[in-house]
């Protein structure tokens, strides 16, 4: 019983296990390493897949499998997998250090997975963890170790006190309250809410996913740790754990439905900042990861947004867009791998030309940016749509009307973006074509395919991530 | 016995401390030593709830919290000495670096 429900977590274990001892073979090779991972990643989506509809505790109850984490642990599972993809040509980790890369990328999907199943606030924090110590090290595994180890430093000093800070918010919780079980917080939340020593304690426990999230006073790490760590990293920085801080947040925040007053202010001035300072420095940008890096900021304010109504529309809605958000910036990182070649960055400028090079990776861009920007037909626009709605539904309009502001501004940028890809007319007038493999052209359709078809008919998409947020009221 | 809030406060001006000395120190083992003082302090506190509410719950959590932090210190001094090695300071922006920055223009804010 217990191995069935465990089966996602445990095939990302014995994955890390393998890349344990393949780290200690003498000999290094990248095509055994990446075939590796490939097969192990596809069989732990297949695993997450069938284990989709399980449901228990664990634990003593510490762990808890429900629709909700299953739905979450099948798109980690997507995330990882697809990043593994990514990783074809690694070449900016030297070939020594694949095997680890692997195996930090496994233990980090398992610290996140283990991470959306937690009900315990202790197994929580040993979670979050987990993911982000896998995380400081990838970031610091770039070839280019005077760049890295600045970002890596930066993001492990960041990452390590804001822990320290939510494991002092834990202890404030179970001090004020006596149990540190989520289940038992939610059910008695009402006789606590008013107590200063909880509010502060619960507002510090949220700084550790607000760090995953990048929101913006824990945003500091991003733009340095997406531009200097190797292409694969910064897209599994911004897809997969941001996926899994979404998820966090839900759980931590989701059942106060009761909740109000000063809660729901601290957190939409938190997101009306974070939307802000994101997109207003994102103008500002000329390196694509950089621009990345702070679109993730301001797409961690929408996303508060959805969390900070603490209904069920606002959390099916914040499981949508963290879809989305996936899909999309999956795409845009796929595109910036095929196009950089060797793993260098690359400046917005240098997208120059890039329809004629390759018009497939020109429409995938497009479509992956008007996704970001939220234009319909696209994943992103149902996403905005229907996290604007929820927020809508509980009279934040002034917070939606701010957002929306947001919205024209990143539009910008985005625009920026495409302006270099489809419009101007590169430096050197004859660049060679960008040759795709078959593979990597069935990748990029499906994605196309995924933006535009969920951007028509997002009721299938809605109808699961719906069934997930009920779980948590 | 000592009241709760008592130890409550000793543990808040711990974790102060522990900010004060990151926030302030220009050398990385400084740092991670100030992280280290952080998370004790949230040990100190789960002790005190743990006596407070006679449960095991927070003392197990503290020995949770010794391994988180000893994984910050391997991890954290693996990554000072690997900014060492090429620099030869502990300093959290080297001044290499520095140069290196001013060197290359805007391009290395």
């Amino acid at each position: 019983m217990m191995m069935t429900l465990f089966a996602p977590e445990l095939t990302v274990l014995a994955t890390a296990v393998v890349f344990v001892v393949l780290a200690c073979l003498p000999t290094p090779d990248a095509r055994r390493d990446y075939l590796t991972a490939a097969g192990l990643g596809a069989l732990t989506l297949f695993v997450a897949l069938t284990a989709l509809g399980v449901q228990g505790d664990l634990f003593q109850e510490a762990y808890r499998v429900d629709r909700f984490s299953q739905v979450f642990k099948t798109l980690l599972a997507l995330a990882a997998f697809l990043v593994i993809l990514l990783c074809r040509r690694l070449q900016e980790i030297p070939i020594q250090r694949h095997a680890e890369t692997y195996l930090l990328l496994s233990t980090a999907t398992l610290g996140l997975m283990l991470l959306v199943s937690s009900v315990h606030l202790f197994a929580f924090f040993m979670a979050l963890e987990l993911s982000s110590y896998s995380l400081y090290l990838l970031v610091f595994l770039h070839r280019d170790q005077a760049q890295a180890q600045q970002a890596g430093l930066r993001y492990f000093l960041v990452g390590t006190s804001t822990s320290a800070v939510m494991l002092f918010g834990l202890a404030l919780l179970y001090g004020a309250t006596g149990t540190a079980h989520l289940g038992t917080l939610t059910a008695n939340w009402g006789q606590w809410a008013g107590q200063p020593t909880v509010l502060l304690g619960l507002l510090l426990t949220l700084a550790g996913g607000f760090f995953k999230l990048a929101l913006f006073p824990f945003h500091s790490w991003a733009p340095d740790a997406y531009e200097r760590a190797a292409h694969s990293v910064a897209a599994y920085i911004a897809t997969a754990s941001k996926v899994a801080a979404a998820a966090a947040l839900l759980r931590l925040t989701g059942p106060l439905t009761g909740a109000g007053g000063l809660l729901v202010e601290c957190l939409a001035l938190l997101a009306i900042l974070s939307m802000t300072v994101g997109n207003l420095a994102a103008v500002a940008q000329t390196d694509f990861k950089r621009l990345m890096a702070f679109s993730s900021i301001a797409h961690a304010g929408y996303l508060l947004i959805g969390v900070l109504t603490f209904s069920t529309a606002g959390s099916s809605a914040v499981v949508f867009y963290a879809v989305a958000i996936l899909v999309m910036k999956y795409t845009c990182f796929l595109v910036l791998v095929q196009v950089s070649g060797d793993g260098r960055n690359l400046a917005i400028a240098d997208l120059a030309g890039l329809h004629r090079r390759s018009p497939l990776l020109a429409l995938a861009l497009m479509m992956a940016l008007f996704g970001l920007a939220g234009i319909p037909p696209t994943i992103g626009f149902s996403g905005k749509l229907l996290l604007f709605h929820a927020a809508l539904q509980k009279g934040h309009l002034l917070l939606v009307l701010i957002a929306m502001f947001n919205v024209v501004i990143s539009l910008y940028y985005y625009l920026r973006v495409l302006k270099a890809a489809y419009l101007t007319e590169p430096v050197l007038a004859q660049q060679p074509p960008i040759p795709l493999a078959t593979g990597d052209r069935a990748l990029v359709l499906l994605l196309i395919a995924a933006i535009t078809l969920i951007g028509f008919y997002p009721a299938g998409l809605l109808h699961l991530t719906e069934a997930a947020a009920q779980v948590l009221f | 016995m000592v009241p709760f809030s008592h130890s409550l406060l000793v543990a808040a001006l711990l974790f102060g401390m522990g900010l004060f000395c990151l926030l302030t120190r220009r050398n990385l083992i400084m740092m991670l030593l100030g992280i280290e003082v952080m998370l004790n302090a949230g040990a100190l506190a789960f002790v005190a709830a743990s006596l407070h509410w006679q449960q095991m719950d927070g003392q197990a959590m503290v020995l949770f919290i010794l391994t988180v932090a000893a994984t910050e210190v391997s991890v954290g001094l693996a990554l000072i000495v690997a900014l060492y090695r090429r620099t030869g300071s502990v300093d959290p922006d080297p001044p290499a670096d520095r140069q290196l920055a001013a060197q290359a223009g805007e391009g290395g804010v």
